[in-house]
């Protein structure tokens, strides 16, 4: 199989699937904000408390989601599109936490995230190749 | 840029606090247990946990010191944990495009260094 590309019969529910691993993924991401807030706050203070467990209840229910995606799609296509997290922290950084968007930052970005796909891909091939 | 250094380091480490802890849930995922209460409660994968939870605090304590974004640029590293272990535990073999996606990693933490 095609990574990337399913089966013509699933194409309309694999699109479903697919705005589900980035409704996962974009939760994913507020678990670093949560992380981010939590640092606001003294260390084991309530407000530490707070959103730290926040930050642990998101990774949780993301972990469940994830499961559920990647029973439905290629795995390599599920791993290639966490790199959307890269953006999400540009993206929130800028928005939550009024972080300067500096050009270099977003090269720099671009080609971790570049990296990132990249290293999905390789992975994805060995497996077809019958990795365990 | 060098007060964000220490705590980029310190996220550094949790990233790879946390490729360890995901090397130990594999390896016990890969013995046999006979039971499932002996596939959770078991000592690899207790120390797994125990783990992740102190790359969460790290994480979380290095983002008193670094921006927002930078925490999943750092995160990228894990590959190169992946990698390594993948090689030297489990015996996969590399992959030239490995290397170079590594290698893009590497670049684009530097790069965006220059931006913060």
């Amino acid at each position: 199989m095609t990574k990337g590309s399913p089966n013509n019969g699933n194409t309309r529910w694999s699109a479903r699937v697919f705005v589900g691993l980035h409704l996962m993924l974009a939760l994913y991401s507020l678990s670093s904000v949560c992380s981010k807030l939590a640092a606001g706050h003294a260390f084991m203070s309530w407000g530490f408390v707070f959103f730290y467990g926040a930050m642990v209840a998101i990774l949780g229910i993301y972990a469940i989601g994830w499961q559920q995606v990647i029973k439905r799609m290629p795995l390599t296509t599920a791993y290639a599109n966490k790199a959307v997290t890269l953006v999400w922290g540009l993206v929130w950084g800028l928005l939550l936490f009024h972080e300067q968007l500096t050009l270099a930052k977003v090269v720099g970005c671009a080609i971790v995230l570049a990296g990132v796909v990249l290293f999905s891909l390789a992975d994805g091939d060995e497996g077809e190749e019958g990795r365990s | 840029m060098n007060g964000v250094l220490g705590f980029a380091l310190l996220n550094l480490l949790g990233v790879f606090v946390s490729a360890v802890s995901q090397v130990l849930l594999k390896k016990s995922a890969m013995e046999d247990h006979g039971s499932m209460a002996g596939e959770y409660l078991n000592p690899l994968v207790v120390i797994a946990y125990a783990l992740f939870v102190g790359a969460t605090l790290l994480s979380t304590i290095a983002y008193k010191g670094i921006p927002l974004s930078m925490g999943p640029i750092l995160d990228a590293t894990g590959y190169i944990y992946v990698t390594v272990f993948g090689v030297l535990i489990f015996h996969e073999r590399l992959d030239r495009r490995k290397l170079v996606a590594l290698a893009l990693i590497l670049v684009g933490i530097a790069v965006y260094s220059l931006g913060l």
